[in-house]
């Protein structure tokens, strides 16, 4: 059996948050969701045939805010999930959710349903900060969402955290880290803003309302790094720390060319050497479930070169690097014979080190991430 | 009636003139109307402007290939008369093409725009109509435009150049207003041509073009004698030998007729393989039976302007060969060999006309081939005398010798002519100042109206000048120059280094005077356009082994994407395509990757500098 990451997509939030570009949407009738769980389940049963040789091994429910769908709800995809997958015993299953969404009981309903991580979206320990930005809780709701996690018998906790925003000083980040830790969660995960398209934030920092800093987004970024590391996290990916053992095993399938099903709307999936992706369109999406039909609207076999390609600029995320050794089995040659001229620039630049068959970005050289990868990429 | 009388009554109801004008003032509109008005092209099938076939012709609104068309037209007194309308080049480069058409008429069409009055290339086009001893019919476009001022205009033209304008047409071109009273005024007012058929054939050549199938198709003005198919000709200056395989007219598509006969005008076709080998200027005659004199005036077109064109990253050289060699077959004044430099490996150094030349010649290359060029700083030919005595001409500032080997050098030196509305004289007295312009006298031409005579170094010209010249008087400035001779000057080439390495396709020759200035804008250009490295980019300026100017790219500091959502590996990895196209894109120098861009920002005026 080969193992396998589940993702589902929950497209709903309360409020869209001003600088967010996931697909979500807000205001949705509890008729709609109800309808689009139905279709998940649906897609669940349709991608059951072809998935018998895997084991399930990590489930990850995001969106969205799936902390917002009704228990009912939940249940039945759950149950679906299990009924129609082979599911491995030591699964990490997790939940996003947002400060505010969670209760006592609904949080002794995701233990219960087998959920054993629970990833939660606080941004920023300030309330000014969290209304600029648009998020719909405040400060006070997370740390009661926290320890109601913390009770219920959580103990594999995520803290979503967002630097660089506007009007956010060194100290207000020192801060919020500060407080952070001080909760000792398994994980933390720490973005800096980016204006994405189509933001009410790409508006303003368009129109010339704010320039970006990039000077003090590093410091903000190696303030977390080094603090994180003190403490006794392991840095383990480019934007996220965890206490070792605590790694999120999801997220790190992206980043190491492993398996996963992306199930919902818009999701991503790479199976059987397969790219692809579902409709994004939410009445379409419904629609073609409920008539079986196929929902993916994006199909892509990787080529050789896609492989070395998204190997390497993956890999480079995880701190620990790619494994050479891996890479030379997979691709049945060394990654310099591939690019000779690169890795020795790269190497003598101080941006990439090479140590213990590990090829792995320096500190220097994570600042300027997309550039090095930029170069692995074969056109 | 014999055949000798029909002809004669044929020969006085021919008309061959041109149509002259000061760029935008209307002479291709007119040319339409009038091909409208005799029936030849109705308007449905009427592309605008016809004359001007060309895309790049109609996008900048002048002619650079000549075009001529037969018509004929019914006059008032009721008989008909064929029209050899000479569509002439409307800019300063092509000034000889120019004189040569309107040495095939008797007469020209002088069209002036009752908004704007006499200009800078109405004056000049005027005098070489005036030295071709043309009849000048002046007539006076644009009447309908609520600022036309016709009396002025007409006393302008008058007093200005002495031409007799108080019965000028008064005309809107683009309206089609009183386009008959041209018609009539060219029956009146040109001379019927003269000529003897029974004489030595003599025909100037006035323009050529490149067919696939026929060769080059000559366009031909007959002073004399007959040429019929299967004649053997000679041209005069080239010496060789064709025998004519077509003769034909335009009317307006080349249409075949049996002979051309002494006053016509039209085309002949002798199996001539490129243009080159049928100049323009020169005389064709019978080579049995030759004339004793070619007509005057021939003189060999020389390029002013060169640059090195070089295949952009992931285009061919052959390919960029190809093209030029096909552009060379049509177009006699463009000249190329092969170069190497080291920035940009295998490439051609070019010549031009001037300015205006080059860059149509690079936007064919890009528009019409579909290829990917650099094109390096333009320069001109500098006289190089050595210490040993010997003299190089020198159009590529990498083959110029070491300081110690060179006595002295000289440059070209244009006589500019810049007509200017009177407030803006001090702007332009102080641009020429800056490009070293020595002011030789002033006209003026009216209350409003100066002309400034000025001799000014060629490269001080060759670069943003004419830019300059139109954002510093609101595009009412126009520009008109002639080769006048070499000067002994203080020149030095300046070089421009990337991350310390010097980049060859950036030197330029430069005046002592101007190199510190030419060296710091270039650097702050390339500040503009050179993206942001992993490390700190210098750019640096030199004269030899000293740094005059000196910018720095400043290394990124951030270039990190944070959030991959859901498993969207797709997203990511489309944006580091993204980017590596972008660098794919961009000539490497060692570690520095450079935009195409940048070759062409280095040369563009930028007012704020």
């Amino acid at each position: 059996m080969k193992p396998l990451g589940l993702y589902v997509h929950f497209p709903f939030c309360i409020k869209k948050c001003h600088y967010c570009d996931f697909l979500s949407f807000e205001k949705i009738s509890y008729e709609i969701i109800a309808d689009y769980c139905n279709a998940v389940i649906k897609e669940i049963e349709k991608r059951k045939q072809d998935l018998n040789d895997y084991t399930v091994d990590t489930i990850f429910l995001g969106g969205g805010t799936p902390s917002l769908i009704p228990e009912e709800s939940l249940e039945k995809i759950i149950v679906s999930i299990y009924n129609n997958f082979h599911i491995a015993n030591d699964i990490e299953f997790t939940i996003e959710s947002n400060p505010k969404t969670l209760s006592k009981e609904k949080l002794d309903f995701f233990l219960s349903s087998g959920i054993n991580r629970i990833s939660m979206g606080v941004q920023a320990l300030d309330d000014t900060l969290l209304n600029f930005i648009g998020r719909v809780h405040s400060v006070q709701d997370f740390y009661k969402n926290y320890y109601e996690a913390r009770e219920a018998g959580f103990r594999n906790i995520n803290t979503d955290l967002i630097f660089a925003i506007p009007n956010q000083s060194m100290k207000k980040w020192q801060d919020t880290m500060e407080g952070i830790i001080e909760l000792k969660p398994e994980h933390i995960s720490f973005y800096s803003l980016k204006y994405e398209e189509g933001t009410p934030f790409y508006e303003r920092y368009s129109s010339g309302e704010w320039t970006e800093n990039d000077e003090e987004d590093r410091n903000m970024y190696w303030h977390a790094v080094n603090k994180l590391r003190r403490k006794g996290y392991i840095h383990y990916e480019i934007s996220n720390a965890a206490v070792p053992g605590y790694e999120c095993r999801h997220n790190l399938k992206y980043w190491s060319m492993e398996e996963y099903l992306g199930i919902g709307l818009g999701a991503h999936s790479y199976l059987r050497n397969l790219r692809f992706s579902n409709e994004r369109d939410l009445n379409k999406y419904i629609q073609n479930a409920n008539n079986m039909e196929d929902n993916r609207i994006w199909i892509y076999q990787n080529k050789i070169k896609d492989d070395i390609s998204e190997f390497i600029f993956t890999g480079l995320r995880k701190r620990k690097g790619i494994c050479l050794n891996d890479f030379n089995e997979r691709f049945k040659g060394s990654i310099e014979q591939f690019f000779p001229k690169e890795i020795d620039n790269l190497l003598s630049g101080n941006w990439i080190e090479i140590k213990e068959n590990q090829m792995m970005l320096t500190d220097r050289g994570v600042d300027v991430s997309n550039s090095i990868m930029s170069k692995f990429i074969i056109l | 009636m014999g055949e000798g009388k029909r002809y004669r009554m044929r020969q006085n109801n021919i008309r061959n003139f041109s149509i002259i004008a000061h760029i935008d003032h209307g002479k291709s509109t007119l040319a339409d109307r009038i091909l409208e008005q005799t029936g030849l092209i109705s308007q449905r099938d009427m592309k605008e402007q016809f004359l001007d076939n060309m895309d790049i012709e109609r996008e900048r609104g002048i002619t650079i290939k000549l075009q001529t068309t037969r018509l004929v037209y019914k006059a008032k007194d009721g008989q008909e008369y064929i029209f050899n309308l000479i569509d002439t080049p409307g800019h300063v480069d092509f000034n000889y093409e120019v004189s040569r058409s309107l040495a095939a008429c008797e007469g020209a069409l002088l069209i002036v725009d009752a908004t704007q009055g006499v200009e800078a290339q109405t004056l000049a086009n005027a005098y070489l109509a005036l030295e071709e001893d043309l009849e000048i019919v002046p007539v006076i476009n644009k009447i309908d435009l609520s600022s036309a001022r016709p009396d002025e205009v007409k006393k302008e033209i008058e007093d200005i150049l002495g031409i007799e304008a108080e019965n000028a047409p008064l005309i809107s071109a683009k309206e089609g207003i009183n386009i008959e009273d041209v018609l009539e005024a060219v029956v009146q007012r040109i001379p019927a041509p003269s000529g003897n058929t029974d004489e030595s054939l003599k025909a100037l050549i006035f323009d050529s073009y490149y067919d696939n199938y026929k060769g080059v198709v000559v366009y031909t003005r007959i002073f004399d004698g007959t040429i019929k198919k299967g004649d053997r000709i000679k041209m005069m200056a080239s010496k060789k030998n064709y025998e004519v395989t077509e003769t034909g007219v335009f009317a307006p598509f080349p249409t075949p007729v049996s002979s051309l006969k002494a006053g016509d005008v039209g085309y002949i076709t002798a199996s001539i393989k490129q243009v080159a080998d049928a100049r323009v200027g020169d005389t064709i005659t019978g080579a049995e039976h030759p004339t004793e004199k070619p007509l005057p005036g021939y003189k060999k077109v020389i390029p002013m302007v060169y640059c090195g064109i070089y295949p952009a990253e992931g285009e061919k050289y052959e390919n960029v060969k190809d093209a030029l060699e096909k552009l060379q077959v049509n177009d006699a004044a463009f000249v190329f060999e092969p170069e190497t430099s080291t920035a940009l490996g295998f490439g051609f150094r070019c010549g031009f006309l001037g300015l205006l030349h080059m860059e149509i010649i690079q936007e064919r290359l890009e528009r019409e081939f579909d290829l990917g060029i650099i094109t390096t700083s333009p320069s001109v030919i500098y006289k190089v005398v050595k210490t040993d005595g010997a003299v190089e001409m020198i159009q590529n500032p990498s083959n110029l010798p070491s300081v110690q080997q060179i006595d002295y050098m000289e440059e070209p030196i244009v006589e500019a002519d810049i007509m200017v509305p009177n407030e803006y004289v001090g702007n332009i007295m102080e641009l020429c100042q800056e490009r070293r312009g020595v002011m030789k006298h002033m006209e003026y031409l009216d209350a409003n109206r100066v002309v400034l005579h000025y001799d000014m170094p060629l490269n001080e010209v060759i670069y943003d000048f004419f830019d300059a010249l139109k954002s510093k008087t609101r595009g009412y400035g126009s520009l008109d120059y002639d080769l006048k001779g070499y000067e002994r000057s203080r020149l030095v080439k300046l070089d421009i280094l990337l991350n310390k390495e010097p980049v060859d396709a950036f030197s330029m020759i430069v005046h002592e005077s101007k190199a510190q200035y030419r060296g710091k804008f270039v650097c702050e250009k390339l500040k503009e356009v050179i993206p942001r490295h992993m490390f700190a980019v210098p750019i640096q300026a030199s004269v030899g082994a000293k740094i005059i100017a000196r910018e720095t790219v400043k290394p990124l500091r951030k270039d990190v994407l944070s959030k991959c959502y859901g498993g969207d590996i797709s997203r990511k990895k489309k944006l580091l395509e993204k980017q590596k196209e972008g660098k794919k894109r961009m000539r490497q120098f060692g570690e520095v990757e450079v935009p195409q861009e940048a070759f062409t920002a280095v040369l563009k005026y930028d007012e704020k500098k």
